[in-house]
């Protein structure tokens, strides 16, 4: 293995990488979105305690969040065919990437549920009880009280899943897909300067987090207005994250662990 | 006017509330002392339908509720004709005060924004505090959220308010300028029923005073007669051990 | 190709023997990054010079990139750099005798400590400061204050996380089938490949992955159930 390290080598490759980054971003939103209607849907007959239904949610949080990411993706790569093939669906023409998209959304709406779940359970049972005594009606009192003030708890833990759905995008590989990570791997083999594609990958993916949160802290600040006097400075890297999140394990006091924090 | 018949209320096996009735006049100030796990908040509550009474009536106004019948609508009905001041304010966290005291208006009463934004700054100036429409809930003083949980109930210009230990959240020096408001707005003539442990307040703002215990009411009437001669030996006793200064200051 | 429910039972039973290499990795990167995660941690709380900018700079470049890159890095670095010594100082090392466990184990390890250093430094600070006040005025040192009254109540304010990142670290060792290290996730393949039924192997490796996982929740519960004694009850 005698090569010589070269660092031309990074920054000739950071544009040939950028050329993927759109199949990379394509995958995170769409899961994403995919997770954030899965995760409502999953979430709501736990907020109501609708009976099957409740357990049937629990059953699937629970097994999306024990289980790895990669063992899900093959699972579903592998699985779904077949199991579509027993209600005569053909989907073994179906792009990879598509089942790299449900998967992972479906491994969001997992923990999107549960951000759901803790961030509505979160805002006081006082600020319920103030709306009626206004005289609003249940939905009222969900739409203009609860809800805005549960989505300014959830952002935080929101653009933690983002970030670590961006980090996750890199399993894709291991089925084909060819986005960054597997553009590297195809960059590396061919001029065998390995090291060299991965540390401008590892570049791309730093930028983009930190882009990413950054943007994400803007809409924070935005929801949370209101919280202003408790909210401590905060650096521009934001080692922010970890504290909200421990805060809300802590004032939710639900039977364990509620919150979500896969970080991998 | 007002009119509470036979309400009760159990939690469990618990009867808290065993048979209330209780009428208050328009115009009238009630103040409910008792010991706590009496049942005056849960009382309380049950008028604004926080809690469901297990049986009874409650009668505002035009209007009357049968506890065993309720629908929502009827609730609804019942909870647009009271307002509530909390213990523990219980401020839309993320509205400003202004925000806070126009949102039944815009929201339940469909008055126009400009409209409401008008009379909630007159009641906001009426409460002292004309100069913190723009704060939120996290920058006030509890006596400041307090005033405008006070301004709050009184924008939706209900037939009662009610307050539910109002400054027993409070830091001692800020109780002084929550009574003052509650006072000055009862000179007002709005229908008011409070729960406190404020008794030199009870009798000096209320016109009638009921005594709880038990979950029942065990002596009610004119202040200067139940606090200077009380008939009940439970409420003899309630008021030596609450009030020890009361005595010297007469 | 048909599905084949008894082959899920003989999978499972085969992928038992994988469960050490997958546990191994697991335990051993968690217990490096704590040491790594306390020492950056505490750089940065009591910002000393350098030492406080180098672990920024550590924790946020591993939590703004995949693990999988981490995996990667290291696995093309680290044998430059053990020739590299080697030939320096004339030891006589090799590459070629590094096993490819050890790849996994140390790349884990980094990223592990990363997201430690969070952990440790959010429950390091979820300790309110008169804690720490007040132990110095009954006349502690800093280390006594720190190790009797600031760390029992830190741990006890992170439980939640360390089993989070536990459980993170656990579902992260099936990277390590990259670098040809036979663990749970990489023997499921073998197993799967001689017959070609990936995904009634892939259902048995997710069964034990989810068993182990609700085994970390149960334990922290219990232990979390043992030591917040002090935190009962209070606040309505």
């Amino acid at each position: 293995m005698e090569y010589g390290f070269d660092f031309a080598y990074v920054f000739k490759y950071v544009p040939k990488l950028l050329s993927t980054l759109d199949l990379t971003l394509l995958i995170v939103a769409g899961a994403i979105a995919t997770g954030l209607i899965i995760g409502l849907l999953v979430a709501l007959p736990r907020l109501y305690h609708v009976p099957v239904l409740k357990q049937l949610s629990m059953v699937y949080v629970s097994f999306f969040r024990g289980t790895p990411v990669l063992i899900q993706l093959f699972l579903f790569y592998y699985g779904l065919p077949e199991i579509l093939k027993l209600v005569y669906i053909d989907v073994t023409r179906v792009p990879v990437l598509y089942f790299v998209i449900f998967t992972l959304g479906l491994n969001a709406g997992a923990f999107i549920s549960e951000t759901i779940r803790a961030a509505v359970t979160a805002v006081n049972r006082g600020q319920v009880e103030a709306a009626y005594a206004v005289g609003m009606t249940g939905y009222q009192a969900f739409t203009r009280i609860i809800l805005p003030q549960a989505l300014a708890i959830a952002v935080p833990v929101f653009s933690n899943l983002v970030i670590a759905m961006l980090k996750e995008t890199s399993l894709a590989f291991t089925l084909g897909v060819m986005e960054m990570t597997g553009k590297a791997q195809s960059l590396g083999a061919l001029s065998q300067h390995f090291l060299e594609t991965y540390i401008s990958l590892a570049i791309i993916y730093l930028i983009i987090s930190l882009l990413l949160e950054r943007v994400l802290l803007l809409a924070e600040r935005r929801l949370q207005r209101h919280m202003r006097r408790e909210q401590e400075k905060r650096s521009w890297f934001g080692l922010r994250r970890v504290p909200p999140l421990n805060r809300l394990t802590r004032e939710l006091n639900l039977e364990k662990k509620e919150v979500p924090s896969y970080e991998a | 006017m007002i009119k509470l018949r036979g309400i009760r209320k159990s939690f469990g096996r618990q009867e808290v509330l065993q048979g209330i009735d209780l009428t208050v006049e328009k115009g009238e100030v009630v103040a409910i002392l008792g010991p706590s796990g009496s049942g005056k908040t849960t009382l309380l509550r049950c008028i604004n339908y926080l809690e469901k009474p297990s049986d009874g009536t409650i009668h505002i106004s035009d209007f009357t509720l049968d506890c065993k019948h309720a629908g929502k609508k009827e609730v609804h009905a019942l909870r647009q004709r009271s307002a509530m001041v909390f213990q523990q304010y219980n401020l839309f966290n993320h509205k400003t005060a202004l925000e806070n005291v126009i949102e039944g208006l815009i929201v339940v009463k469909k008055v126009s924004k400009d409209e409401a934004r008008k009379r909630g700054i007159q009641l906001l100036e009426k409460v002292g505090l004309g100069a913190k429409l723009d704060a939120y809930p996290s920058q006030l003083s509890g006596g400041q959220q307090q005033r405008v949980g006070i301004a709050r109930a009184l924008a939706l210009e209900p037939e009662v308010i009610l307050f539910d230990e109002p400054t027993s959240a409070l830091d001692p020096e800020l109780v002084g300028e929550v009574l003052a408001v509650i006072r000055r707005i009862a000179k007002e003539g709005i229908t008011m029923i409070i729960v406190t442990h404020e008794m030199a307040f009870a009798q000096d703002v209320a016109n009638h005073v009921v005594f709880m215990d038990g979950g029942v009411i065990v002596e009610e009437g004119p202040p200067a007669e139940l606090f200077s001669n009380p008939k009940e030996e439970r409420t003899k006793q309630f008021l030596k051990r609450y009030t020890p200064e009361f005595s010297y200051s007469i | 190709m048909k599905l084949d429910p008894s082959f899920i039972w003989t999978a499972f039973v085969k992928l038992l023997s994988a469960i050490p290499v997958t546990l191994e990795i697991t335990f051993v990167s968690v217990l490096c990054g704590l040491v790594i995660g306390s020492i950056t941690a505490l750089a940065r709380i009591y910002r000393i010079p350098v030492l406080a900018q180098l672990s920024s700079g550590y924790v946020t470049f591993i939590r703004g990139t995949p693990m999988l890159t981490h995996l990667l890095l290291i696995y093309f670095s680290l044998p430059m750099l053990v020739d590299g010594l080697s030939s320096q100082f004339g030891l006589g090392w090799s590459s070629a005798r590094i096993p490819m466990i050890a790849f996994a184990l140390v790349s884990f390890s980094i990223t592990a400590g990363a997201y430690m250093s969070e952990v440790v430094r959010s429950g390091l600070l979820a300790v309110d400061r008169g804690q720490m006040e007040a132990a110095l005025s009954v006349g502690m040192s800093t280390p006594q204050a720190l190790r009797r009254i600031v760390f029992p109540q830190a741990f006890a304010a992170s439980l939640p996380n360390l089993s989070n990142s536990l459980i993170g670290m656990l579902h992260g060792s099936t990277l390590a089938f990259t670098v040809s290290v036979v663990d749970l996730n990489a023997k499921a393949q073998i197993v799967a490949s001689t017959n070609w039924k990936f995904f009634e192997a892939y259902v048995a490796a997710a069964l034990i992955f989810w068993g182990l996982t609700l085994l970390i929740e149960r334990a922290t519960s219990f232990i979390e159930r043992k030591i917040n004694v002090y935190n009962r009850g209070g606040v309505a």
